[in-house]
């Protein structure tokens, strides 16, 4: 089962725990600058903090623009051969994302590998309000199902006591339409 | 450098506004064991320039500004995201400084320096661009008037560069008023001691940095140990929660609640209104949309919040915190969340400091109602508690220096100097305006405002909670040694260059960071040598005041403190003058101070 790492800015800080996070461990030096991850932030119209980072594409773009066909996909994650690389920068300029990156101590761009395939990718596990998630490849777009699912239903809500204290219950009352076009009783 | 193997790049870079040359400083082992770094070698530089030029006027052109990060700023560990901006205060006279959350600080270290220190000033409106190694003088008169926001927002597109760090002052800074704050990445703020008016005088906007070098780390196996530990600790603390739903915001209801949340001007210290301007309404009302964390930050306390209707709908600002919420809210009798979320954005983007601002509203409100100032001292138009529209003028007022803003810019002293009726209204001790929190329940507070090196801030000591919550029976002796632990010990995090709230709220061991700080350097230390650093460099700022016209007179708390508390759960509550004038020997003797408050043995390496 492959996984993917999956951004949700809503819920991002702007902290960059996944910058330093992921240089420590990939480069082995303190710089943020050589992350595969960078936050980018806009504010304050509007507010926007979001981890750009590789979607690790099945038909990536970095790929096809490679002259020296240094970049490759193997197990769905979209790796460089350093000793092909040519330091052209061409993968940069035509990843639709700007999810690569450049240093000047380094000739070859920098691109997230999933730390080396790893099931535990460091920025994932690092972020401290849960923006950052590695999760199955079919899981993608779970959430906004269930939004789009929550939407559609007859959503109603009773409140009552229980044990002296005071609840809520959401139900969805898949009757209601039925009702409606009879004219029935609500 | 020799022994430190990490932490530190061994410069510090002095740059003269004047001719824009610039010169690197080296440090070695012995500058670095001494002053540790970020706020205590902007000491160190502050005093060797105040051996060279004298005592001068904070806002001449001669006066050194110093922006240094800590050895630990923008390394791998919760909450490094600070740096210290440092220099006489043009509010108080005395040493100032104030620290800067966001990510300014790290790329600083990214730019290969330790500190920076700015003397000079150029003949127009100009930025001081970093770029790594490359130091330029950009002049940029189009930028004259101009908000924060809309400042760091045109340097970045006119360098092509969304990346890199931008530390502006807004107008009020511009038209030197002396609480104006340095702000950057939209509201992250040098806030007290009036930074920003330093800056100002130098006819410099912004301080713009990029940088891309690696910093320095001995052990990187071990820091990624300790880091990773503690991050996962911090993680999984039960109030972890609270702090990112709503950060600082909290406090309101806990200060109003023990009976210190600043009301009408201090007169009151319980507001039967909190609730109109505290957490809950931030998040019951959808004002919250967003946290912000400074770097390396899992805290993420800033809130970012919103007025969608009304007549400040549009407003969109980063903050509240505690601080401003209390000033601009209770302080001063707004009791409307939005009014506060206005005032903050205005604050920001003129860049002046919250809690200056508040004291001195409400200093000029109560004024006015106990007659003491007329209508004409008020340009005819009156102002009253919670009179919200006229507060916002007030504010515009006082960063352009137009009307009886001119004379609030000045900050205490200088209200003082025109109004002195108005003398037992203004919570300062040393000319800077008094925190959001009372002192009178819990004299320990009192003799944290009244000893803090640079005036009536939390920063040096936060004393209060611990010692309401401890109850009577507190001894003098209890109450000095926990001040000047705080002290000791949060000047050290400002010397780190790392926040201290992970410390202070979620109760992290300071033992980490003298075992941080070891990986980092690659030299092993406990925390006691550090301690007895801070210690010496709380001596070396005593020495500057002193040398700067400070006596024992300026180290009582402000007047207010000796009245006593009419209501609320502290009612009855004062600070009494002869046992505070006691504790106060106490302090000195404790310190090895004299009866005045002069280090007996200033250990400035002179």
């Amino acid at each position: 089962m492959r996984r993917k790492l999956a951004i949700v800015p809503e819920r991002c800080s702007g902290c960059r725990v996944c910058e330093i996070a992921c240089a420590v461990h990939n480069q082995g030096v303190n710089n943020p600058k050589k992350a595969r991850i960078r936050v980018t932030a806009i504010y304050p119209h509007p507010v926007v903090r979001m981890p750009v980072v590789c979607s690790q594409c099945k038909d990536a773009k970095c790929i096809a623009a490679c002259p020296t066909d240094a970049i490759f996909s193997k197990d769905g994650v979209v790796q460089i051969k350093d000793d092909d690389c040519i330091g052209c920068h061409a993968c940069v300029d035509a990843c639709p994302f700007g999810a690569m990156y450049v240093h000047p101590d380094y000739d070859v761009p920098l691109k997230c590998d999933i730390c080396g395939g790893s099931d535990q990718p460091q920025c994932a596990k690092m972020c401290p309000t849960g923006a950052i998630t590695f999760i199955p490849e079919h899981v993608f777009g779970q959430s906004k199902r269930l939004n789009n699912v929550l939407s559609y239903a007859h959503m109603k809500e009773i409140e009552y006591m229980e044990k002296g204290e005071p609840k809520k219950l959401h139900y969805a009352d898949n009757n209601a339409a039925e009702r409606d076009e009879s004219g029935g009783a609500k | 450098m020799k022994d430190y193997k990490g932490g530190y790049f061994g410069k510090i870079l002095h740059v003269n506004m004047d001719d824009g040359s610039t010169r690197i400083e080296s440090i070695d082992d012995d500058y670095i064991e001494k002053y540790v770094g970020g706020r205590g070698f902007a000491i160190k530089l502050l005093w060797d320039h105040l051996k060279k030029v004298g005592k001068i006027d904070p806002l001449s052109a001669e006066s050194m500004l110093v922006i240094a990060p800590g050895p630990l700023t923008g390394v791998y560990l919760p909450s490094s995201g600070k740096n210290s901006f440092a220099a006489i205060s043009p509010a108080t006279g005395i040493y100032g400084d104030s620290s800067m959350g966001g990510g300014f600080g790290v790329e600083i270290r990214q730019a290969g320096y330790d500190a920076i220190a700015i003397t000079g000033k150029t003949s127009e409106l100009s930025y001081l661009f970093i770029d790594d190694d490359v130091i330029k003088i950009i002049p940029c008169p189009e930028l004259a008037g101009k908000g924060n926001l809309e400042t760091e927002g045109r340097i970045r597109d006119n360098l092509g560069d969304h990346s890199l760090r931008v530390a502006s002052i807004g107008v009020a800074g511009e038209n030197l008023a002396r609480f104006a704050c340095v702000t950057s990445e939209w509201s992250r703020n040098a806030g007290r001691t009036g930074m920003g008016a330093v800056m100002g005088s130098k006819n410099l906007k912004a301080i713009v940095v990029r940088g891309h070098k690696d910093m320095p780390v001995a052990d990187m196996k071990k820091v990624i140990e300790i880091s990773e530990k503690a991050y996962h600790e911090l993680g999984s603390h039960y109030m972890m929660g609270h702090w990112q739903r709503f950060g600082l915001m909290g406090v309101i209801d806990y200060a109003n609640e023990l009976g210190i949340l600043p009301t009408h001007n201090f007169r009151d210290t319980h507001w039967k209104k909190a609730h109109t301007i505290n957490a809950d309404v931030m998040m019951d009302k959808g004002h919250k949309i967003g946290n912000t964390g400074c770097f390396g930050c899992p805290m993420c306390c800033g809130n970012i919040n919103i007025v969608k209707e009304g007549k400040w709908a549009g407003t969109v600002t980063e903050g509240p915190e505690y601080e401003t919420a209390a000033m601009l809210g209770s302080n001063v009798g707004i009791d409307n969340f939005a009014s506060v979320l206005r005032a903050n954005h205005l604050c920001d983007d003129f860049g002046l400091d919250t809690i200056s601002m508040g004291n001195l509203i409400a200093a000029i409100i109560e004024g006015y109602e106990k007659d003491l100032l007329t209508l004409d001292d008020l340009d005819g138009k009156p102002v009253k508690w919670g009179d919200d529209e006229r507060i916002m003028e007030l504010i515009e007022q006082t960063a352009k220096c137009e009307s009886i803003g001119a004379t609030i810019a000045l900050g205490a002293k200088g209200v003082i100097a025109r109004w002195p009726q108005l003398e037992p209204l203004i919570l300062h001790v040393k000319g800077l305006e008094q925190s959001a929190y009372d002192c009178r329940g819990a004299s320990s507070m009192a003799l944290a405002y009244g000893t803090s090196d640079i005036g009536a801030h939390h920063t040096r000591a936060w004393t209060v909670g611990k010692e309401l919550e401890a109850g009577a029976g507190w001894t003098n002796k209890d109450r000095v040694d926990l001040v000047i632990y705080h002290q000791h010990i949060r000047s050290l995090f400002d010397m780190f260059g790392v926040c201290r709230l992970p410390w202070i709220e979620l109760g992290f061991h300071e033992d980490f960071y003298a075992e941080l700080y070891s990986a980092v350097t690659g030299k092993e230390f406990g925390l006691e040598p550090l301690l007895k650093a801070s210690q010496n460099l709380y001596d070396m700022t005593r020495a500057i005041n002193v040398e700067l016209g400070v006596t024992r007179e300026d180290d009582f708390p402000p007047e207010r403190t000796f009245v006593p508390i009419h209501t609320g759960p502290l009612a009855g509550k004062v600070c009494d003058r002869q046992e505070y004038d006691k504790m106060l020997s106490l302090y000195y003797k404790t310190r090895g101070w004299d009866k005045d408050g002069v280090p007996g043995r200033p250990t400035t390496g002179e």
